[in-house]
């Protein structure tokens, strides 16, 4: 059978730079990041106080009191964001496209703001037991569960957990799913709630959080800012797109995926290189067809200069032409929803001719020597662009996308 | 008292690195023992147990060999209170 060209029809976003997507891409255009001092934990016992979170949420603007109860905040973003994306693709879930559409989402670590709460009431409070809904909360596929419940979508239906890297995996899968015409269309993306006591903790203990802001490639980085936030893209054949008249923001042609086999944490260059070498392959395209990277870039002093190697080492002399930015540095490293963040930010680059910048830029680091878009957007058109995740544990996924002249 | 701390230092490298405690030296680079990042943050996290203090990740980061942390421990811990401890202990 032959391979379908995939395209995509439908973002949803929210995040620490906006509840839509007009706002996330109003803020990364105007080079705006969403750190700030976190408010949903008392930060007076952590080494750092920054994050990303979610402001002005509501969860009853979205949901009735009894779905509320659950719902995990980052099931509530994958759900939030879904919605969207499917009202933005125009599409109608007929009951025969119900049968053929696959939810695909990434989660690092799914509701544990639900485990968390259930522990403080055993281990402070000395309570003997935790609410009862704290599984089904807590569980990473819960998000995927809940838009397929709310949809009505009845295929494959899974959630994918590689840390950093979950959302691009999940993107990934349900690209070639769709691809190889296994499904019809494909729900996927990522959500991320990371903001409990115990989770920030853990973070405060790895050390590799910035104590003020996230300046990747710069010299005087600090590390990573944790995000939170969910965002989703809809997949569908470019000629079923074609054929209903829908809007086609771009098309996903390629994936990219490699094992460091190397260190829990640390980054090697050869599995990045790999990876995007894969993406490139897969989707056909040659290293001087790329104009933008959405880096993985987390800010944290062994990453950046890692990935700039790997990035020259794929790129070659096109290293010194392509535009390479991080979005983290608005939106912050929502680890499970990055790649979904970040491939939205990299679709709309594409589609609106605007790369988004690495905002809080200072002073480069020759170590990172590649052209970062320092602070401010910058209008061009570009034909190809990847979006790169790198996680611990050593898994890469990087995913390629093609401008869709519209 | 100074001996304690340098004792307590080599004794959780050896720990965490799972070597023989004469291995380690205070010359000692912690590239030499093979201690790499993660080995870095396990160790000084007993560390701040062992002796109740507070290592900052610049401090934490420009940690080069063992004198390195020798010398951080002796600076953020209070001299009497440890010499209290460790009469607690022998007691």
């Amino acid at each position: 059978m032959s391979e379908r060209r995939v395209a995509i029809t439908g973002l949803g976003v929210i995040c620490a730079l906006g509840h839509n997507t007009a706002e996330f891409w109003s803020a990364l255009r105007e080079g705006k990041p969403g750190i700030a001092p976190i408010q949903s934990v008392d930060t007076t016992k952590l080494r750092f106080q920054n994050g990303a979170e979610v402001r002005q949420y509501n969860p009853a603007e979205h949901f009735d009191p009894s779905h509320t109860d659950l719902l995990d905040r980052f099931a509530q973003f994958a759900l939030i964001a879904a919605r969207e994306a499917v009202r933005d693709s125009g599409i109608d879930l007929t009951p025969n496209l119900r049968e053929n559409t696959a939810v695909i989402c990434g989660s690092c670590v799914g509701g544990q703001c639900s485990q968390d709460a259930g522990f403080v009431e055993l281990y402070r409070h000395d309570r003997p037991r935790v609410h009862p809904l704290v599984i089904p909360r807590t569980m990473a596929n819960a998000g995927a569960s809940h838009i397929s419940m709310e949809l009505g979508t009845t295929g494959p239906t899974f959630t994918i957990s590689t840390a950093c890297s979950s959302a691009n995996h999940a993107i990934g899968q349900a690209f070639g799913m769709v691809r190889r015409g296994e499904v019809k269309l494909a729900i996927t993306g990522g959500s991320e709630a990371p903001f409990s006591m115990g989770f920030l903790k853990a973070w405060e203990a790895m050390r590799v959080m910035s104590t003020d802001t996230c300046r990747p490639f710069c010299k005087d980085r600090r590390g990573m800012i944790l995000g939170e936030g969910g965002a989703m893209l809809v997949l569908e054949p470019l000629e079923a797109a074609q054929a209903r008249g829908a809007h086609i923001y771009a098309e996903l042609v390629g994936l990219g995926m490699s094992s460091d086999a190397h260190h829990i944490t640390q980054p090697s260059i050869e599995g990045p290189v790999r990876a995007m070498r894969a993406a490139l392959n897969d989707a056909g395209i040659d290293p001087e067809q790329i104009g933008y990277i959405n880096a993985h870039g987390t800010g944290t002093p062994s990453n950046d200069p890692t990935e700039t190697r790997a990035i020259r080492e794929v790129l070659g002399a096109q290293a010194n032409r392509s535009a390479v930015s991080s979005t983290k540095s608005m939106h912050a490293h929502a680890l499970g929803a990055a790649g979904a963040l970040e491939a939205v930010a990299t679709v709309l680059a594409l589609h609106e001719g605007t790369l988004p910048p690495t905002a809080n830029f200072t002073v480069p680091d020759p170590e990172c020597d590649l052209d970062i878009i320092p602070n401010q957007a910058r209008r061009t058109a570009v034909e190809c662009a990847l979006s790169n995740s790198f996680a611990f544990g050593g898994l890469n996924a990087v995913l390629a996308f093609r401008a869709y002249p519209n | 008292m100074s001996d304690q701390v340098t004792q307590k230092v080599l004794s959780t490298m050896a720990s965490v690195k799972h070597i023989p405690q004469e291995r380690i030296s205070l010359e000692s680079t912690l590239q030499e023992l093979g201690v790499d990042s993660l080995d870095t943050i396990i160790m000084l996290s007993e560390l701040e147990k062992e002796f109740g203090i507070s290592i900052s990740d610049d401090e934490a980061r420009s940690v080069r060999n063992v004198r390195d942390i020798v010398e951080g421990v002796r600076r953020l811990t209070n001299g009497a209170a440890l010499n209290s401890a460790a009469a607690a202990e022998s007691g």
